[in-house]
């Protein structure tokens, strides 16, 4: 199983800051690709004009993830002229905890070191034996890490009760594999606040719709546009006037949704949204219901619609389903609307 | 002879010995400060506002201050003041009046506004009626010190040869601008030769072609320097008409003149800051304006559907285009041209074909009035309900054909997404069927194949990694030398904006410098002319010999001072050696007296008579040198009152006693007019 899991890793990375003030990529193991290089240069918190230090960011670049780590060289080391240095690591899997407490073993070993040889040292030891000597407190095990629990780490709780009926349009939202926007002028609320929603889809398990961590620009922008649906994360405010991207839009430091012009057709609410969205709220104001029971109760309820939307199906020939056969079930118009969309996102839509 | 020198010395006649020495110079400089002066203002008076009072010449005879008649000190001081003061001078007449208290109060308001000017000396109204040459002498160099100094630059000192001539043109001019414009008909002949027509042409220029106008700095082509030598006519002969020629020639300094300040300003602003070489800056904005014509020539020349002159101006508009940019970029402006001709081509064909279609169907839609009104009417209603129908025909299947678009919409987002995951799991399970398979392959002899495979990845970790440390080696290094040369780069970068900042101050001060050069230029060539102009027959020669008499003068004046004084000394000495022997010699004798005195009654009588000759010599020296003292004081005197007559008091004294007599009689007189009236 470990043995599986190790293979995710694609390769660690090197940016250094010098007294200069240049900012290099100076080290990478076994290779990057020039774009990808030069994405993580500007994901990368040195950059920057502002001095602001993130010392952990994430975010996802056609399809591969990545995990980068900051620290700001205090004591005299062996490092000469740097003045903060990023390990970059870059994966398969989303895992946050897992290559954050990776990389904080990893920057340790290169402050101490000064060489990033002992860092590689560590990292095929990882590769090839799941596991990683630490000098100071045991050792960094992958098998700890669990993809499961990184799904779980965010906090669902406090998504509903910040938005509270409103988060059905976040529910819809993911449930038709709409276009998600969510900004916020701190990139760790971003990233804290996008992780979770994914969760609401919980039966699909995929987090590759999470962008985390988009710039405006064409090359990012481009990326995006090849996923039907998505959730990203933006710092720039800018982004509220770019409507072609998104179909709803969250201002996460107002506590505002807004659902663009052209989606809200398909986003119509009906009794069964209602439904779905109390039921959210009640869960989540429970005090002694966690985080993972409030998303199992979301996650039955999910379920059971598609179950109805499956038996539906398999009435009709090759399990798929039609506008006609649903439209002679005589649904209220939004139900409708919104089983049809939903049996599009579920591929059960009969072409 | 010595003690009579002395004594004519000081008092009015003190430059006596000065003037005797130098004879010739005396006009030139000891009455400068007054016959020049007033000269000076005399000729210059035509500028000056006077009320119609006429320029006074200083008379020939005239050579030194002390013959300077009242009329003329009071004058000159006048004019003094009107220049150095305006307001003040022009309340003042130039003239002397008659009327004796009239003369007085003008005296008063003269000496009152000199003193109000700083003048320190000792003034008063009969200064300037019964004047003394020192007095004068003083009043006039302070005026002259006072007389503003650049106006009289201006106008009085010899400036170069330019000055000269630029003043005369501007007199020149002045003087032609003063005269009336008189009609052709009225022209004396003098103002024909300044007013007609016919002498001045007009400012016609032409360009002139001169050797060293292109390619400054770089040696010219032979074919274009033999040109130069053997054919290009000089500049006179250029233009067509000769009357051009100054026209041109001014035209074209006045282009080279402004081209030259208009680059250096350039320069000094932009230029400087782009870091390149002038003929790399050049070449550049050559490259940049040649574009935007090129452009601005493309876009003034696409094709207009309506103009006429298209056809005609199209082609060669394009060939022009075609030779201008084939100069600079070649084959790309040949292909662009080439394609802009065709559209042209294929545009201007199109249209006549195009117009004659549509004059038809105009012609065909035409209604005939022949058809009768009701006829019209019911086809008409028909016609609405037809066509009525088929909208409705129509918006229904519009409905139709939309929900079927979202639908199908719908669906294809569908099979896209489904198509994406498809493809993923595709690339994925082929990897994975790739690792399976070297699996089985490896699965019979599992447990040796496992070790073999362990042993494998635990070889290669450990190979990677001294790879790893061996290129570790050379990056490191290499990186080092990046930061190194990164931080040299910025300090260069630090250093050369510095020096371009120096660069440009100095480029300020060379300004400067060159300015003040100039004005220095100016200065000298003007002091040079009026080093010309100044009398060359004096020469230094002259000078020092002359000085050298002077010096040998007072060697031996001060020879014979040196010799009066040993003189003197030997005569005291004399005096002091013959008191000491008279004392001697009537203490020896009173004594041998006294001793016999005392035994004879005759000598005794003796002795009184020589003690009483003693006294009486002793009182007699006494009185001698009393007289001698007395004598000194007697000659102090007579000197001060030598001075004192040189200062004509007495006369004055009469004179002022005179006019205080006049000035009561004219009151006495005018207190009877008053009385009478």
């Amino acid at each position: 199983m470990a043995g599986v899991e190790t293979q995710l890793m694609l390769s660690v990375g090197l940016i250094e800051k010098d007294v200069n003030g240049d900012v290099l990529w100076v080290w990478c193991y076994p290779s990057v690709s020039a774009e990808l290089r030069d994405v993580l240069l500007s994901k990368c918190c040195l950059t920057l004009d502002s001095s602001m230090l993130h010392t952990f960011v994430f975010g996802q670049f056609s399809r591969t993830w990545y995990y980068i780590t900051t620290v700001e060289v205090h004591e005299p080391t062996a490092l000469k002229k740097v003045t903060h240095f990023s390990i970059v690591l870059t994966a398969k899997d989303f895992n946050p905890e897992k290559y954050a407490a990776f990389s904080r073993v990893l920057c340790r070993m290169y402050s101490k070191h000064g060489s990033p040889v002992r860092m590689m040292e560590g990292y095929i030891a990882v590769l090839t034996k799941g596991m990683c000597q630490n000098d100071e407190n045991g050792s960094f095990l992958v098998k700890d890490y669990d993809a499961q629990k990184a799904y779980l780490a965010g906090s669902i709780k406090d998504v509903v009760s910040q938005f509270g009926m409103e988060s059905i349009i976040l529910y819809t939202a993911l449930m038709l594999k709409k276009r998600v926007v969510v900004h916020h002028p701190r990139i760790e609320a971003v990233l804290e606040f996008t992780r979770v929603l994914p969760a609401l889809t919980w039966h699909r398990k995929d987090w590759s719709i999470l962008h985390p961590y988009v710039h405006l620009n064409e090359r990012e922008l481009e990326s995006l546009r090849l996923c039907t649906g998505y959730v990203a994360g933006f710092v720039d405010p800018e982004i509220s006037n770019r409507s072609d991207l998104f179909d709803v839009y969250v201002n996460l430091p107002d506590s505002e949704i807004t659902v663009s012009q052209n989606a809200k057709e398909a986003m119509l609410m009906g009794k069964l949204h209602r439904d779905v969205g109390l039921l959210m709220v009640q869960s989540a104001e429970h005090a002694d219901r966690t985080d993972s029971q409030v998303i199992k109760d979301i996650s039955v309820k999910t379920k059971e619609i598609l179950a109805n939307l499956t038996s539906l199906a398999e009435e009709c020939e090759n399990s798929k389903i039609t506008l006609e056969t649903l439209k002679q079930r005589r649904f209220p118009p939004a139900t409708e609307s919104f089983l049809f969309h939903l049996a599009a996102a579920e591929q059960l839509l009969k072409i | 002879m010595f003690k009579k020198v002395a004594c004519t010395v000081p008092g009015n006649h003190r430059h006596l010995p000065y003037s005797a020495a130098f004879p010739t110079l005396r006009p030139a400089v000891l009455t400068e400060n007054s016959e020049q002066t007033q000269e000076r203002r005399w000729t210059g008076g035509g500028e000056e506002v006077d009320g119609g009072c006429k320029e006074r010449e200083v008379a020939e005879d005239v050579d030194s201050v002390k013959q300077f008649s009242s009329e003329l000190i009071v004058e000159a001081v006048v004019r003094c003041l009107r220049v150095i003061d305006p307001p003040l001078g022009n309340g003042l007449s130039p003239t002397l009046p008659p009327g004796m208290s009239a003369r007085f109060r003008l005296g008063m308001s003269l000496a009152q506004a000199c003193q109000d000017l700083g003048y320190k000396g000792e003034i008063g109204y009969q200064t300037f009626l019964y004047s003394s040459e020192p007095e004068i002498r003083s009043l006039l160099m302070f005026l002259v010190e006072k007389l503003p100094r650049a106006s009289a630059e201006a106008s009085d000192q010899p400036a170069g040869k330019s000055a000269l001539l630029q003043k005369a043109i501007s007199a020149q001019v002045r003087a032609q601008l003063a005269l009336p414009w008189v009609p052709p008909t009225c022209r004396l002949p003098l103002l024909c030769r300044t007013q007609s027509t016919g002498m001045s042409g007009i400012f016609r220029s032409q360009a002139l072609s001169l050797p060293y106008s292109k390619g400054l700095g770089k040696p010219p082509v032979k074919e274009v320097s033999d040109y130069y030598r053997d054919f290009l006519l000089p500049v006179t002969a250029q233009p067509s008409q000769y009357a051009s020629v100054p026209a041109s020639l001014l035209e074209r300094h006045a282009l080279d003149l402004s081209a030259a300040q208009e680059w250096e300003n350039e320069w000094n602003s932009q230029g400087l800051l782009t870091r390149l070489s002038p003929e790399g800056y050049r070449s550049r904005k050559r490259a940049r304006l040649q574009k935007r014509i090129e452009e601005q020539l493309r876009a003034a020349a696409q094709p207009h559907p309506n103009s006429p002159h298209g056809p005609h101006s199209g082609p060669d508009l394009a060939e022009m285009l075609h030779s201008f940019g084939g100069a600079t970029t070649g084959g790309t402006v040949l292909a662009k041209g080439t394609r802009f001709t065709h559209t042209e081509k294929f545009t201007f064909t199109q249209e006549p074909e195009t117009s004659a279609q549509q004059m038809a169907a105009a012609a065909s839609v035409m209604p005939s009035s022949r058809q009768s009104e009701e006829d019209l009417l019911a086809q008409q209603q028909d016609e609405l309900q037809a066509l009525q129908d088929q909208l409705k025909q129509l918006s229904i299947r519009m409905e139709e054909v939309g929900g079927d678009m979202k639908q199908l919409s719908v669906s294809i987002a569908q099979v896209s997404d489904e198509l994406k995951q498809r493809e993923l799991s595709n690339g994925e399970k082929e990897d994975s069927v790739r690792v399976k398979k070297q699996t089985i392959d490896l699965l019979p002899d599992a447990e040796n194949n496992l070790a073999k495979l362990q042993t494998l990845v635990e070889s290669s970790a450990k190979r990677v990694i001294s790879l790893a440390s061996q290129w570790e080696k050379h990056r490191a290094p290499l990186i080092e030398e990046c930061r190194r040369l990164k931080e040299l780069c910025s300090n260069r970068e630090l250093e050369s904006s510095r020096k371009l900042f120096e660069i440009k101050d100095l480029h300020d001060k060379i300004r400067q410098s060159a300015d003040e050069a100039k004005k220095k230029e100016g200065l000298y060539k003007q002091l040079i002319t009026e080093f010309e102009n100044l009398p060359k027959d004096v020469s230094r020669c002259a000078y020092t010999q002359r000085i050298l008499e002077i010096v040998g003068n007072i060697r031996k004046q001060k020879e014979e001072i040196t010799k009066i004084l040993s003189d003197t000394k030997e005569l005291q000495k004399e005096i002091n050696s013959l008191t000491g022997k008279l004392d001697r010699t009537f203490a020896v004798t009173d004594e041998l007296v006294f001793k016999d005195a005392k035994k004879d009654e005759s000598v005794r009588k003796s002795y009184k008579y020589l003690a009483a000759l003693h006294e009486n010599c002793t009182q007699l020296i006494q009185t001698i040198e009393d007289t001698g003292t007395i004598m000194r004081e007697i000659r102090d005197l007579e000197e001060q009152i030598e001075t004192e007559n040189g200062k004509k008091t007495v006369s004055n004294l009469e004179r002022i006693l005179e006019d205080y007599k006049a000035i009561r009689q004219e009151n006495s007189a005018l207190a009877a007019k008053v009385r009478e009236a």
